[in-house]
């Protein structure tokens, strides 16, 4: 018997560590509402090297793309060049105002069109890994951001807070594969829950004799205590209505560029 | 102890890189995974317990910035640290070409245990089939970004520090090569 288990040792230790840490996984998934301490400190840790990183980048592109790459040119129309350079660099730079200008007015709209309070925050990160879809904003409990709050653009839904530090927090997008927002079909009011399935969405548990066509929008529904009701999530892009089955296999086109956001809003209320 | 800081230092600057920088760099949502490079190497030259220690506490520093299941990624890990540390008797740790293989190994072992403790543990949750989607983007760059940095490693080791000798990577430097 000593003998087995000195032979066996190693593997059995192993197995038992893993075990211990599935459990733990486990027990965490109970608990996965509220940001831990390590969580939050790993968010108040990276979160300033993020925005700081962010920002260097953002000016780095900027120079690169408006200054560097006119420097090898003809020494003949060096002066031209140079004005040139000099406009271009303003035209580039009032271009960028003016985008984000355009942007941050479609958020005032929307924001004066909510009943709620909101708070506009900045992208700073996205996951660090290829499974997950989340990203982190500049704004966190000081702010009075809590998990569990809605985050939206004038395009439709973001996604919602999962953790949070005092100044950083990260929302998980609604085309994450765990994140599921209660919707219905703008024109018939058929009900459904849209589920993130990578850079799309499946509308799941509408009901076959549900008339659905492409194009039609899908909006959330307020039933599930997140999100406010007439939320923009998507278009529908798929409809598959098999012959058998309860319900119909419905892909959803998320209305958000997700690969394009740069500032957000929070929705200032806490879930039902 | 230096070493254990070097460790997590690496860690963090592979967390800043794969939220900021290389999101900017590549399309779409995929980015490769340094980490798994890291644990990978952690396998080949750490001892288990401390070696399983740091690649524990690594995948809990990654859950604050990855996902949003608290100690996913440091089960995962560490599944991956046992299992290149349960053959690592058995085969030539200073291989490049073993590294290249243990990190594509890592990358399928790793998408099989993400979909399994989330679509056993969550039955609310199905991920298998965007996993599989997207797993082989995530080995080629995978692949590619292990080849790029064993190579700068190595280039970095001869051009700073001649006389040292980093475990595990001689066999990338070309005068050791056959």
């Amino acid at each position: 018997m000593w003998e087995w288990w000195q032979r066996n040792r190693p593997l059995l230790l192993g197995a038992v560590l893993l075990l211990m840490a599935l459990l733990w996984y486990s027990v965490n998934l109970r608990q996965q509402d509220e940001t831990s301490f390590l969580e939050r400190m790993v968010l108040g840790l990276t979160g300033p090297v993020q925005a700081g990183l962010d920002q260097v980048i953002s000016g780095a592109a900027d120079v690169w793309g408006h200054y560097l790459y006119l420097i090898d040119t003809e020494e003949d129309n060096r002066e031209l060049i140079e004005s040139n350079r000099q406009l271009s660099a303003t035209l580039a730079e009032n271009n960028e105002v003016r985008l984000e200008n355009d942007r941050l007015r479609r958020l005032l709209d929307f924001k004066e069109t909510q009943e709620i309070a909101t708070l506009p925050a900045r992208v700073i990160a996205e996951d660090a890994t290829s499974w997950f879809r989340t990203i982190t904003i500049d704004k966190g409990s000081v702010q009075g951001v809590v998990e569990g709050m809605p985050v939206v653009v004038a395009e439709g839904v973001v996604g919602r807070i999962v953790r949070s530090s005092t100044h950083f927090s990260r929302v998980l997008l609604i085309t994450d594969a765990s994140s599921a927002v209660a919707s219905l079909l703008q024109s018939n009011r058929a009900r459904g829950i849209s589920r993130g399935k990578g850079e799309r969405l499946v509308f799941d548990f509408v009901l076959r004799q549900e008339e659905v066509r492409v194009g039609d929008r899908v909006v959330t529904s307020g039933m599930g205590g997140v999100f406010p009701k007439g939320l923009v999530v998507g278009d529908v892009q798929s409809v598959d209505r098999q012959e058998y089955g309860l319900f119909q296999a419905i892909e959803v086109i998320p209305a958000v560029d997700f690969s394009h956001l740069e500032e957000v809003l929070i929705l200032l209320r806490r879930p039902q | 102890m230096n070493r254990v800081l070097i460790y997590f230092a690496l860690a963090g600057v592979a967390a800043v890189l794969q939220t900021v920088l290389l999101p900017l760099l590549l399309q779409g949502d995929y980015k490769p995974d340094l980490v798994l490079l890291l644990v990978v190497y952690l396998g080949l030259h750490e001892d288990r317990w401390r070696g399983g220690l740091i690649v524990y506490l690594m995948g809990w520093f990654f859950d604050g910035v990855g996902g949003a299941f608290p100690g996913l990624n440091g089960f995962v890990m560490l599944a991956i640290f046992l299992s290149v540390r349960g053959i690592v008797s058995r085969v030539n740790t200073d291989s490049s070409i073993l590294l290249l293989l243990l990190v594509m190994a890592g990358t399928i072992l790793q998408s099989f245990l993400v979909a399994f403790a989330l679509d056993f543990f969550r039955q609310d949750i199905s991920v298998i089939s965007q996993i599989a989607w997207q797993l082989p983007t995530q080995l080629l760059l995978n692949f590619v970004a292990a080849v790029v940095l064993l190579r700068l490693t190595v280039w970095l080791q001869r051009t700073f520090l001649p006389r040292r000798d980093l475990p595990g990577l001689r066999k990338l430097d070309r005068r050791y090569e056959s």
